[in-house]
């Protein structure tokens, strides 16, 4: 049912006309995010510049129970800005403000649409930096990293945003205006600064995040080393840890990895080795080198073939850029595939690999493995070619691997959330009460399901479309919900 | 109405748990160790207690994976004995572990000791949980590994929650390999003097563990450094010319009046201005807000005794316990929280500071998660 | 009532990342999009944070994600091309930073190439659009009507017998206003020297190279076609500047207007193919744009595809032909020759688009001023955006044009710079509109040599020179005053 004109005249007189998009060609080009397999056309998109205009608009959907979607930049890769049909999307790219960097606390004040780059580059010139760094950090918001609680290659020393955010500024499904958290780490009651973080858009819109902020450190070291297996690369991550380091970052990829990323970049992979790690170490002069010369020494004990360090800062930005543009690359080297997110915990890392190359060569069809080795948070690649019919069968092989992952004592996602992608799986990780509690602490928050429905918890109707994948629907047969 | 002496369960499993929730009617306070009894709001009467310090002890630890599960009830001292057996440990030094707290009281106090500056508390550690809701609906978030996304994160809205939406039965850590090396430099002086020492320490590159500011006369900083055995010796030298006249090593039990000013242990506190702590009518008080702000802020509190995080924000406060909603109004004039810990059995003082702004949502959790609101009643007065 | 919380559309999930077939293509026949290349786009977003008109409207179906997405549809025949589609691909700038950003190798440059004759053949365009359009390219690839609009008086006057121009002054005499409003000074001497048709080099031969002197160039920034043939003749090149030489169609090309362009490419090709020469050279970043694209532009064009394929790999700009002749090994003759007198001070270049992001020359440029001693690079912030120039963009689009033309000068006076660098008229152009605005600056020292010493600039953002690379090397070679413009 589309809305009716008067609705649309109140969103124009709340934002002017110019920021109400209805036009369907221009609507169009918001029916999804970074995961493209899911496409809804919104029926109205709107964008305005100003927290309290955000409230506005919200207020509206609320008092007409009109479903509403925020999106950022539309990077997110589980579908988690996938509109909804007859709702509206609240874009918040143009609330770009860095509202405040103060040195003396160590934090920023921000707006949602400022990008993950832009805090660090903020704050670099009083030598601090924001530690999450999503390989999309040139073009993700804060506001999408705090959605979906973004990770990044160097969240296995310094966490995800969810440790470094102090407090939000959120609008609630029913317009109101809330801060959650504080200026301390010292909460009042309940951490529901921490439930709102990572909850995909599904409790409110964020309009102002305050985020810690690092004093950059002393020094780094990058090594970007070549092993003859990924095998051996996984027993190095395992001996680093074993070592009691804690290194910034280790990152670890496959041949076909490899050969689109540096397809893309030229940032100096070696396109002959199957597998090649990244690991950084940070922190004082005197820990780093002395960490470094180990993490070398375990480097060559497990037959390392080609040891390079970065020898400049612009030699670390070039590894950092050849593995940042990984997935995206994977295009050059395939004309479709499957981003997977899965998490295993990492004494199992060799087991699911090869399980993983062991399902792959069953569908016939290649899968290139980036992942972050340290936390074992894996994103296994399914190369496949649409025209050629091998859609169903990549997305089977790609739910098959995620669900390996909860299998195997992990998570269906380490950092692009569950979104409508992977929202049919969660009862593979989740029982039908922890699913129905979850969706009761939604209901505390969004009484009349208007924020972002359809996302996170799997539905009857999501999840019921695919023939003979969840049917009939768990939290259906327990009762709790029902088919409309 | 009169009511029969309240019952006291100890349940042993988490199935226990979920029985004596559906058995038992009415209103349930639930206790691990005692640590923390008179924190926060004061309990209202209830039917029954549920004492999980029974339900006790390591499910299972991945020493290769960092990951220990726990029941909710085991001491964190114990824990921390067999983790070190694996050179490893869970990175929280709150202060009363030493009295035995255990890792579910831990979490629903939202408590941290000083080196939450780098690790930070409970919220930080907890990757998954298991609790009982008031309708005996076992539920479970999270899981086994650091990374993870997968739906709410119930762990975070049980820390700090001090039992309201119903006892933690199983908690999932994430574990820090233990340091080397530790070691602690002093520095003799009062808060605003300590407080621009920080400000220059954390613009340095040391790395500081723990940063933390004790009352006393004049007062002390103590500044905690970890690393290597090797190397950790030339870090503590450039600490020490960082920080300037009167730093110097010490030793590691410098630590241990920290933790006494924490838990407001009566006598042992000499005030900011030097009086004597008023044992007997102490009332503690936990406190947070923007680092820079807070030497100014203890300027204004009528202390007996603090302990100060210098770079965190966040301290813990002794004062008369006539003074306590002048500490609530003072933080909360600064945009800071604070909540009343230990303080004398009869003291009818609030124990929360303004109300925030999200009190309406966390009472709308609260009647979908407790609608009859069973558990630990009370605790959040006055606010709900 | 509660909407229903379900997605409509393809199931959710799905890992399909194509829209099927709805209609036959809005795109007709002659060079639609390559459905490989649409294919292509991943939907990462790396390139919004690079979109001029992204940054400065938020908006999607402005960014290039949204221009391809677009694209798809219309080759999928589910819209149109007329309306929104041809007003968000008018919008573009055409500076291709999203290649240059671009993860996947997305030829986006490829795809705009072939969508824009395709509006143009295929859209008709208000009456306003279409007089304005025919005007600009009636006046600006000719340089017979550039030169009489350069003498004093109104253009009107000067170019009665254009009919397009005739016709836009008769009934938008507003329009034409604004267009001579961004026309530059010039002398009329200026306006009328001819290049000489062979200049030697300066000692022993390092190359042999032809000129594309250009129409706007010609005309509007002669002095830097003559500081081009005295800097290579300087550095040891032999520089024809064939007399006969007309318009390359570079403006055509990225308007889409096709017909005539590949017309002009031919006449260029004709022109210059039979030259014994090692490089045809070009400072100017768009004519080295397109005509390093003929050999794809006449690909399917039998009689001419070889003819264009060796002719643009024979182009160069002269950037590069100048860092080549500096990085080859001292055994062969390598390295800077001419003497260079100092000139000290803070120099910004500004990377034009056509160079950096179309032709991916962005250190050759860098590597030719470090040659100049005493010379101190700096960076312009947001190097990697458009200045709002772009062809005849700021003439079509001038609101965006504007923004982005005081986004750009706000961040080139934040460098400091004693003197402005930039490889492309129309980036002068703009850059010379937008940067006095700033008022004086801060900090207007400047330090050093005696000769070739870069004016303090303490009198306000105007009194910057502002210069092509060339200029700067040749006041360096010839130990002159840095000139102003």
């Amino acid at each position: 049912m589309p809305l009716a004109a008067p609705i649309r005249d109140e969103f124009v007189a709340l934002l002017g006309e110019r920021d109400v998009l209805s036009d369907p060609v221009r609507t169009r080009t918001y029916e999804c995010d970074g995961l493209t397999g899911s496409r809804v056309v919104p029926e109205l998109v709107l964008l305005p510049r100003t927290a309290d205009d955000v409230a506005g608009c919200v207020r509206v959907c609320a008092r007409h129970r009109i479903p509403f979607v925020a999106r950022g930049a539309g990077t997110g890769l589980s579908g988690g800005a996938l509109p909804v049909a007859d709702g509206v999307v609240i874009g918040l790219n143009r609330l770009n403000r860095v509202l405040e960097v103060d040195p003396e606390n160590r934090r920023a004040v921000l707006e949602p649409g400022v990008t993950n780059l832009e805090i660090t580059a903020a704050a670099a010139p009083h030598g601090l930096y924001y530690a999450p760094d999503p390989s999309s950090q040139q073009v993700c918001t804060i506001g999408g990293n705090v959605a979906e609680n973004s990770g990044g290659a160097h969240c296995l020393k310094y966490g995800f945003t969810t440790n470094h955010v102090l407090s939000l500024e959120v609008v609630l499904p029913d317009g109101s205006v809330v801060t959650l958290g504080s200026d301390s780490a010292e909460q009042s009651g309940p951490d529901l600064r921490g439930v709102f973080l990572g909850s995909e858009g599904t409790l409110g819109i964020v309009t102002k995040i305050t985020v810690r902020l690092l004093r950059t450190p002393e020094v780094m070291r990058t090594l970007l080393a070549d092993f003859p297996s990924v095998a051996a690369g996984g027993q190095v991550v395992s001996d680093i840890v074993a070592a009691g380091i804690v290194p910034a970052a280790v990152e670890m990829m496959d041949a076909l990895a490899i050969e689109a990323a540096e397809g893309a970049t030229g940032a100096g992979y070696s396109l002959d080795t199957p597998a090649a790690l990244v690991v950084e170490l940070d922190g004082t002069v005197e820990e780093c080198e002395e960490q470094f010369a180990q993490v070398k020494e375990i480097c060559d004990r497990h037959g390392c073939t080609r040891l390079h360090v970065a020898g400049s800062p612009e030699e670390r930005a070039n590894i950092w850029r050849g593995r940042k543009a990984a997935f995206a690359a994977v295009g050059r080297i395939s004309p479709d595939y499957i981003v997977q997110d899965g998490v295993v915990p990492r004494t199992r890392l060799s087991e699911v690999l090869e399980r993983i190359e062991a399902m792959g060569t069953e569908a016939g069809l290649r899968v290139a493995n980036v992942f972050h080795a340290g936390d074992g948070n894996l994103h296994p690649l399914v190369l496949f070619s649409a025209a050629d019919g091998e859609t169903e069968r990549a997305e089977r092989l790609s739910a098959g691997i995620a669900e390996l992952c909860v299998e195997m004592g992990g998570s269906l996602s380490g950092e692009h959330g569950i979104g409508t992608d992977k929202a049919c799986s969660m009862p593979a990780m989740f029982g039908v009460d922890d699913l129905a509690v979850m969706d009761r602490v939604r209901a505390g928050f969004d009484p009349d399901h208007i924020c972002n429905p359809g996302k996170l918890l799997p539905t009857p109707r999501l999840c019921g479309e695919k023939p003979g994948r969840y049917r009939p629907h768990p939290l259906e047969e327990a009762g709790l919900i029902e088919r409309l | 109405m009169t009511r029969a002496a309240p019952t006291t369960l100890r349940p042993t499993t988490p199935a226990e748990v979920r029985d004596a929730v559906l058995d038992v009617p009415g209103r349930l306070a639930i206790s691990g160790a005692g640590t923390a009894r008179h924190w926060a709001g004061r309990p209202d009467a209830v039917d029954a207690t549920l004492d999980l310090s029974a339900l006790s002890g390591v499910i299972t630890h991945n020493p290769g994976d960092m990951t220990v599960s726990v029941h909710a009830g085991t001491p964190l001292a114990d824990l921390q004995a067999e983790l070190a057996g694996h050179g490893q440990r869970l990175a929280l030094d709150a202060a009363r572990a030493g009295r035995g707290a255990t890792v579910g009281g831990l979490v629903a106090t939202a408590d941290a000791g000083p080196s939450a500056l780098i690790y930070g508390g409970m919220r930080d550690l907890v990757i998954g949980t298991t609790s009982v809701l008031a309708d005996g609906t076992m539920v479970r978030s999270g899981g086994h590994v650091i990374k993870n996304v997968a739906g709410y994160d119930m762990a975070k809205l049980l820390h700090g929650s001090y039992g309201t939406f119903g006892p933690l039965v199983e908690v999932v850590l994430r574990l820090h390999p233990v340091a080397k090396a530790t070691a602690c430099v002093a520095v003799d002086g009062p808060v605003d003097d300590a407080a621009e020492r920080v400000l220059a320490l954390m613009a340095s590159p040391l790395e500081p563990i723990a940063v933390e500011w004790l009352s006393g006369d004049p007062g002390r900083l103590l500044v905690r450094l970890e690393g290597g055995t090797s190397t950790l010796p030339a870090r503590v030298r450039r600490l020490v010319e960082l920080l300037g006249d009167g730093a110097r090593e010490v030793g590691p039990d410098a630590w241990d009046e920290h933790a006494a000013l924490t838990t407001g242990e009566p006598g042992r506190a000499a005030g900011v201005g030097g009086a004597a702590g008023a044992a007997g009518r102490d009332a503690v008080v936990r406190i947070g807000c923007a680092p820079r702000s807070l030497a100014p802020l203890l300027g204004r509190l009528p202390a007996t005794a603090v302990t100060a995080g210098l770079a965190t924000g966040v301290a813990t406060v002794t004062v008369h316990d006539a003074s306590v909603t002048d500490v609530h109004d003072a933080v909360a004039a600064a945009g800071g929280t604070s909540v009343l810990r230990d303080r004398p059995a009869d003291l009818d003082a609030p124990a929360w500071g303004a109300a925030p702004s999200a009190l309406p949502l966390l009472t709308a959790i609260k009647n979908q998660l407790d609608p009859e609101a069973r558990f630990a009643p009370g605790r959040f007065a006055p606010w709900m | 009532m509660t909407s229903t919380p379900e997605t409509d559309g393809t199931p959710t999930g799905a890992a399909e990342t194509k829209i099927p077939q709805q209609a036959p293509s809005a795109f007709d026949a002659v060079h639609p999009p390559q459905r490989e290349l649409l294919d292509d786009c991943v939907h990462c977003g790396f390139c919004l944070p690079t979109c001029p008109t992204y940054v400065l409207w938020g908006e999607e179906m402005d960014s290039p994600r949204g221009r391809i997405l677009l694209m798809d549809l219309a080759e999928k025949g589910d819209i149109s091309l007329d309306g929104p589609f041809t007003e968000h691909m008018d919008n573009c700038l055409g500076c291709m930073a999203c290649v240059t950003a671009c993860p996947s190798g997305v030829q986006y440059d490829k795809l705009l190439e072939s969508v824009r004759p395709q509006i143009e053949r295929n859209v008709e365009r208000s009456r306003t659009d279409q007089l304005f359009r025919d005007a600009i390219f009636a006046l600006f690839p000719y340089k017979r009507r550039l030169r009489a609009a350069a003498l004093p008086g109104a253009l009107y006057q000067k170019l009665r017998a254009v009919p397009a121009i005739r016709r836009l002054a008769d009934r938008l005499p507003g329009r034409l206003a604004a267009m001579e409003s961004l026309l530059p000074p010039v002398t009329v001497r200026e306006a009328f020297a001819t290049l000489p048709v062979h200049t030697p080099a300066v000692g022993p031969r390092r190359a042999r190279v032809a000129l594309l002197s250009g129409c706007v160039q010609d005309v509007f920034f002669h002095r830097v076609n003559e500081a081009t043939v005295r800097v290579l003749s300087a550095e040891g090149c032999d520089v024809l500047v064939p007399r006969d030489q007309q318009c390359c169609g570079a403006l055509e090309v990225h308007a889409g207007r096709e017909e005539s362009a590949l017309d002009r490419a031919r006449r260029t090709i004709a022109r210059f193919e039979t030259l014994d020469v090692d490089a045809v050279v070009t400072n100017v970043a768009g004519c080295g744009s397109s005509m390093k694209d003929y050999g794809h532009l006449l690909a399917d064009d039998p009689a001419w595809a070889e003819r264009a394929r060796a002719f643009s790999a024979r182009c160069r700009d002269v950037h590069e032909v100048l860092a080549d002749l500096y990085a080859r090994p001292e055994s062969e003759d390598g390295g800077p020759r001419a003497p260079r007198t100092p000139v000290s001070g803070r120099v910004a270049y500004h990377d034009a688009c056509h160079l950096g992001h179309a032709q991916g020359v962005r250190n050759q440029p860098r590597e030719v001023l470090r040659t100049i001693p005493e010379l101190e690079l700096v960076d312009i912030a947001e190097a990697s955006l458009c200045c709002g120039s772009a062809g005849i963009y700021n003439m079509i689009m001038p609101d965006a044009a504007a923004e982005l033309g005081e986004r750009k000068a706000g961040k080139i006076r934040d460098a400091r710079p004693d003197v402005v660098v930039t490889a492309n008229p129309g980036c002068l152009l703009q850059i010379a509109k937008y940067l006095p605005g700033g008022g004086a600056t801060a900090d207007g020292t400047t330090t050093g040599g005696s000769t070739g010493r870069a004016p303090a600039v303490d009198a306000g953002w105007g009194d910057v020179p502002l210069l092509h690379p060339v200029q700067l090397l040749d006041a360096s070679i010839r130990g002159a005053e840095v000139p102003h413009r």
